[in-house]
C-alpha cells in the first residue's frame, strides 16, 4: 500500500513514518507533503491508498484537503493526527468522510488500533 | 471566564507528562521534574496562538542544549547531529502539542496558529496585551524547560 503523510513539520513527518514503523507497518510505500496543497497535488499525482494528515497546515488546512478530495470524487482513504482535537473538528472529520481521528502525542499502540483494521 | 479555571497548571503537567512519555522519556527514566523557577535560563522559544472564544499564547521555552536533547529524542539521532533546522522544528512542533492539547480544553470556537520559533530568550518576545496565568518550570536532563500560558488581558475586560 501506498501512504501519503502530510505533515508541515518536517519532525513529525519523520515521527509518523518511525511510529508507523514501531507498529508493524515499515513495509509500506510512504510518500510526504509538506503543506496542503502539496497533499491535494501528491494525492492526485501518487495515488496513495491512505493519506495521514494534519490539520492545521499553510496553504489549505487538512479539513480543506480532504473536502477538496471528495469533492473531485476521490474516495482515498483519509484520517487525521493532529494535536488540536474539540468535538467540533472530529464531527466535521467525520462529516467530511475522515476515517480516524488520532491526538498527538500519540504511541506506536495507538497507531496498531486504528491502522491494523486498515493496512492489515 | 478566565482560563486559570479552564486549564489549571495540572492540566498543563497532565499534556506536559504525554509529550515526555511519548517523545522525550519513552522509558519514563529522565521526567520534566518541576522546580517552579519562573526566573530560570532560558535560550530558545516558541509560540502558538489562541484565538476566538479565548486569546492567548502558549509558550515552550528552554536552554539550547534542552531543545538539541528534545530534536535528538524526537529524530532518534545525537544531540551533536542536531542540524538548526531540526532545533527549529522540533520547538515548533512541542508548542504545537501542548498548545492543540489546550485548545481541546477551552470553550468551543477556537484557532491555533501555526508555531513561531525564535532562537532567543523568552524574554526577547513580547505579548502586549497578554499576562502570563499559568506555567510549569523544571528541569529536564539538567537542562531548564519551561511551557507558560498568557492570556490577553483586554479579554479579560470583556468578560
Amino acid at each position: 500500500m501506498k501512504i501519503l503523510i502530510a505533515d508541515d513539520s518536517r519532525v513529525m513527518r519523520q515521527i509518523v513514518t518511525r511510529t508507523l514503523r514501531q507498529a508493524g507497518f515499515g513495509d509500506h510505500d510512504l510518500v510526504e507533503a509538506a503543506d496542503g496543497q502539496e497533499t491535494v497535488d501528491k494525492a492526485n499525482s501518487e495515488k496513495p491508498d491512505l493519506i495521514i494528515s494534519d490539520w492545521n497546515m499553510p496553504e489549505l488546512t487538512g479539513i480543506e484537503v480532504l473536502r477538496k478530495l471528495r469533492a473531485a470524487g476521490n474516495d482515498v482513504k483519509f484520517g487525521f493526527v493532529t494535536s488540536e482535537c474539540t468535538p467540533e473538528m472530529q464531527q466535521a472529520a467525520e462529516a467530511a468522510g475522515s476515517a480516524f481521528f488520532i491526538v498527538k502525542p500519540f504511541t506506536a499502540e495507538r497507531f496498531d488500533e486504528v491502522f491494523s483494521p486498515i493496512l492489515g | 471566564m478566565s482560563a486559570e479555571i479552564l486549564v489549571g497548571e495540572d492540566d498543563l503537567a497532565e499534556m506536559v507528562e504525554q509529550v515526555w512519555v511519548s517523545y522525550l522519556d519513552p522509558e519514563g527514566i529522565n521526567p520534566l521534574v518541576l522546580n517552579g523557577d519562573a526566573k530560570q535560563l532560558s535560550e530558545v522559544h516558541s509560540t502558538v496562538s489562541i484565538t476566538g472564544s479565548w486569546h492567548g499564547h502558549l509558550v515552550f521555552a528552554s536552554t539550547r542544549d534542552a531543545a538539541k536533547k528534545a530534536a535528538a529524542a524526537f529524530l532518534a539521532m545525537e544531540p551533536d547531529e542536531v542540524s538548526q533546522d531540526d532545533l527549529s522544528d522540533v520547538l515548533g512542533e512541542l508548542a504545537n502539542i501542548v498548545g492543540g492539547n489546550v485548545k481541546a480544553m477551552l470553550p468551543a470556537g477556537c484557532y491555533l496558529s501555526l508555531p513561531t520559533v525564535v532562537l532567543a530568550p523568552d524574554t526577547a518576545s513580547y505579548y502586549p496585551t497578554a499576562e502570563r496565568i499559568t506555567g510549569l518550570y523544571g528541569v529536564w536532563d539538567g537542562e531548564p524547560v519551561s511551557i507558560s500560558m498568557w492570556q490577553s488581558v483586554k479579554q479579560e475586560a470583556k468578560a
